[in-house]
């Protein structure tokens, strides 16, 4: 498979979920696990560029696919306009949610590039966020909406 | 300035990039996965706990029981040992080489350990009776609880009994039997509100590792108070304070709920087996064996005049702790009514014992529940003589200087001024009528945590600053930290760099609870700085051949006032204090506070809602939330706050509870069965910030944690009642729950 643009092969054992081969072969800890049973969205990544719960894909079953992980959006350590915006809205608190947060955010603005509110609440209700009560998130993604060139 | 304006988190860069680090991305050489096996009955005998079973297993190294591990308190085993006293207790330990094969010897084992089971007692009302058998034969204060009793309620009568009910706590002036004698309408409902759980979206974690040499044991873990569970491992495997080190990392929420829990095991597990072990709760098993707000029943009886005085309230709280004391017991009491001027007041609080998981504190915890109870009570007065609720809050509200019921009386607060922006405010005086619209208030405070706290400033030679402290940041606390050393020193925010360091090194703060992080070690850190901004000024005063007080400290400059020419660098005044040979002290600033005065934080909720009378359910059309903050150090972090604490309120009203079945079984184990609210359930919402300053926190500040989920709950009650007609008394008001209602023409509100 191609993990944020470089390519990977390993062996793993049929049972290895994706999350765990992101997190603890590949070192790429930005993805968390909140729940391991699908129903939090902290473990989202971009899977052949659509977002996916890492927690319910086998490694095996990403045999070949592109994914992009949260460690992939600021390039060469400049932050991209989507977490600036994170940052700047006070998106965060614990940041448990983020990187989940941000990679469903991403890909919502690559299939919809200008939302609307609702359109942001319920692309991202699939991603829980306990401390933040999701405003804050609903303002960065817009601003970030805003920043493209029209 | 710094502040009083929005500043962006410091550590925000790191949690947007994917770099901040938690705890479970911890990996030691030589790592073992640890793993337990969990009670599958509230309440039984362990007959036989066959261990071969799970050292069968390939990759497993040990297995461990209470028999092998007696750690933790009587009422507070990290181990079973003999009885289980709820579903999802810990009866063993295992230790793996892997994760995999961690999960495979506990489940092998748990299929096979041997239980007697017997009948549990999961209703607190069963529990009281003086002939109901004993959940727990040791009857114990319970540390944990005594420690975040945060504000502090002392009781004016608490007595230990031998029976279930561990605490009971009772709040009396006046005579209300004369009190409702002289009112002009008597109330009396009961009220319950569920077992609520923090869900803070990073499970329960730790590693923890030993020292070969010293024996010491040092410990990785997300925590909101990392000398409390240095304290508790201390006490649980009895090791002097100096053996163990908590190192606390990222915390991926907390809410009350992650303080202490499974350190003690991490420890003793690696102490036991001499290797680096991880202990990280799956999801079911954090929501089986955490420490959720405890479920409450409340009854209230309540006098009031023609004109809206309040003439008693009577009333009591029944706190179902689970499996060991640890009910906010005294703050409910202290906060059923409390903040309302009433002659006659006799509230009374039990907690009591039940087979299930311990409780917990859950951001203004007693306060959720006794609010509910209170503000849906006047709602009710209100409505039954024709009062507007806002003014008959305000013509009842206690002032600075009113008795508080436990005597002691209330410091300046902003009850009132909450409610009179309230009033003002255009959502409320623009109210409309329509279909099924209704509005509800509700108002309710916090009495705020204090405890002693101490903060060190170091100072580095190129003119950046070190503010050390031991306090743990779960709200963005070091931001307003920064801020606050920038603006005593003069300085840029990014000059500053704000450490949380671990129990070996850091000066003392308590836990990050209790709304009293920025309002104790803040003021600690506020003292450092202006230490260390003197020693600057000593230096360059001498250095510059200028008197101190003609001196000023300006974009890192020391300037003599006036003389815009004479300067010299804060970075060279520092170089100059630490070096060969040097001249000067280093510069190195200390603070240290007592226990301040308490500032109340009050909150005041207007929502607007719209209820399906199809489905029965209730849509908030729009929210606003009124919060006394003090004085905003940092605004942006301030609206954080009172946001995720409304939403938080709009999950206690609508769709949060902890279920059990009646054979004591956990029915929302997994988090597809409990509900959170999600974006899409969050109104529009607005935030208004009252600044009525305390005499006691830094420029003024006020806690601001808890405030904003009290009353949330009851407002939402009461725009439902003002919509429907209908008077839900038990939290949450789900569609379910309230269709039955509307279709069965229950009383009218
Ligand atoms: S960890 Fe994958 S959805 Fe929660
Ligand atoms: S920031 Fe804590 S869960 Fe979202």
């Amino acid at each position: 498979m191609t993990v944020n643009g470089r390519s990977v092969s390993a062996e793993v054992e049929t049972r290895f979920l994706l999350v765990d081969f992101l997190r603890h072969r590949l070192r790429l800890t930005g993805t968390h696990v909140g729940c391991a049973h699908g129903a939090c969205g902290a473990c989202t990544i971009l899977l052949d560029d659509r977002p996916a719960r890492s927690c319910l894909v086998f490694a095996v079953q990403a045999d070949g696919a592109t994914i992009r992980t949260i460690e992939s959006l600021a390039q060469d350590d400049r932050l991209s306009p989507l977490q600036e915006e994170f940052r700047n809205h006070h998106a965060l608190q614990c940041g448990y949610c983020t990187p989940g947060m941000l990679m469903a955010a991403t890909a919502l603005l690559a299939e919809t590039p200008d939302p609307t509110e609702t359109q942001i609440k319920e692309y991202m209700a699939g991603n829980l966020c306990r401390c933040t009560g999701y405003q804050p998130i609903v303002r960065a993604v817009k601003a970030t909406a805003a920043r493209r060139p029209k | 300035m710094a502040v009083g304006a929005p500043a962006a988190r410091l550590e925000g860069a790191e949690k947007v990039s994917g770099r901040a680090r938690y705890t479970e991305d911890l990996r030691l050489p030589g790592m073992l996965h640890a793993r337990l096996v969990l009670s599958p009955h509230p309440r039984a005998r362990i007959a036989r706990i066959p261990k071969e079973a799970a050292l069968e297993v390939p990759g497993i190294v040990a297995v461990y029981t209470g028999a092998d591990l007696p750690i933790g308190t009587a009422a507070r085993r990290a181990l079973a040992k003999e009885e289980v006293r709820y579903t999802g207790e810990p009866v063993a330990a295992v230790l793996a080489e892997s994760e995999a094969a961690a999960a495979d010897a506990v489940e092998r084992l748990a299929s096979v350990v041997e239980y007697e089971v017997m009948t549990p007692i999961l209703d607190p009302m069963d529990a009281m009776r003086p002939d109901a058998p004993a959940v727990t034969a040791v009857i114990l204060a319970d540390a944990e609880a005594a420690a975040h009793a945060a504000a502090s309620a002392g009781a004016e009568d608490q007595e230990k009994r031998p029976s279930n009910i561990t605490n009971h706590v009772t709040y009396k002036r006046g005579d209300v039997e004369a009190g409702l004698r002289e009112a002009d309408l008597v109330i009396e409902r009961t009220y319950t509100t569920p077992r609520v759980h923090q869900l803070y979206i990073e499970p329960q974690c730790a590693v923890a590792t030993t020292d070969p040499a010293s024996g010491h044991v040092t410990i990785y873990t997300a925590t909101q108070g990392q000398f409390f569970v240095r304290e508790q491992v201390a006490k649980a495997l009895d090791l002097p304070l100096q053996s163990v080190r908590v190192v606390p990392l990222t915390i991926g929420g907390g809410f009350g709920g992650k303080i202490q829990l499974i350190q003690p095991m991490a420890a003793a597990l690696a102490l036991a087996s001499n290797r680096p072990v991880r202990l990280i709760l799956t999801r079911s098993e954090d929501l089986l064996l955490s420490t959720p707000a405890p479920e409450c029943v409340m009854t209230l009886k309540t006098g009031v005049k023609k004109d809206g005085t309040l003439t008693a309230i009577e009333g009591k709280l029944i706190f179902d702790s689970g499996s060991a004391p640890a009910a906010p017991t005294g703050i409910g009491a202290l906060l059923m009514g409390g903040y309302y001027r009433v002659p006659h007041f006799h509230v009374e609080a039990f907690e009591v014992l039940t087979n299930k998981p311990a409780v917990g504190a859950y951001r203004a915890p007693g306060a959720t529940q006794a609010n509910f109870a209170m503000e849906s009570q006047m709602d009710i007065m209100g409505r039954a003589l024709g009062l507007d609720p806002v003014a008959f809050r305000l013509h009842n509200a206690a002032a600075e200087g009113d008795p508080m019921p436990d005597g002691k009386p209330w410091n300046r607060i902003g009850l009132r001024e909450v409610l009179e922006r309230l009033q003002r405010h255009p959502a409320w005086t623009g109210r409309e009528t329509g279909d099924g619209v209704g509005y509800g208030i509700a108002v309710g405070g916090w009495p705020g945590g204090v405890e002693s706290a101490s903060a060190c400033m170091r100072a580095n030679t190129d003119g950046t600053f070190q503010v050390v402290t031991g306090a743990i940041d779960v709200t963005g606390t070091s931001t307003t930290f920064a801020q606050i050393a920038a603006d005593v020193l003069g300085l840029p925010v990014d000059k500053i760099q704000v450490i949380t360091s671990d129990t070996d090194t850091a000066p003392y703060a308590g836990m990050s609870a209790g709304s009293k992080t920025l309002y104790t070690v803040g003021a600690a850190l506020q003292i450092a700085a202006e230490d260390a901004r003197r020693q600057i000024l000593e230096i360059a005063a001498k250095e510059m051949e200028a008197h101190v007080d003609d001196l000023e400290i300006a974009n890192g400059q020391v300037r003599v006032k006036g003389a815009p020419g004479r300067s010299l660098a804060v970075a060279e005044v520092a170089a100059r204090s630490m070096r060969f040979g040097a001249k000067h002290p280093p510069i190195f600033g200390a603070g240290s506070v007592p226990s301040p005065k308490t500032s109340p934080g009050f909150a005041a909720h207007l929502v607007k809602a719209r209820v399906d009378r199809e489905t029965g359910a209730v849509k908030i059309l729009g929210h606003v939330v009124f919060q006394d903050v003090g004085f905003a150090v940092n605004p942006a972090a301030v609206d954080g706050q009172i946001r995720g604490g409304a939403v938080q309120a709009i999950g206690w009203g609508l769709i949060e509870a902890m279920r059990y079945d009646e054979s004591g079984t956990l029915l929302t184990s997994t988090l597809s069965d409990y509900p959170l609210p999600r974006a899409s359930d969050v109104p529009p919402m607005d935030v208004e910030f009252i600044e009525v300053r305390s005499q006691y926190g830094p420029y003024g500040a006020k806690g601001v944690g808890e405030p904003p989920i009290i009353s949330g709950g009851p407002a939402i009650a009461n725009a439902v009642a003002d919509a429907c007609g209908v008077r839900e008394v038990s939290l949450p008001i789900t569609a379910e729950r309230l269709l039955a209602a509307l279709e069965g023409g229950r009383p009218r509100a």
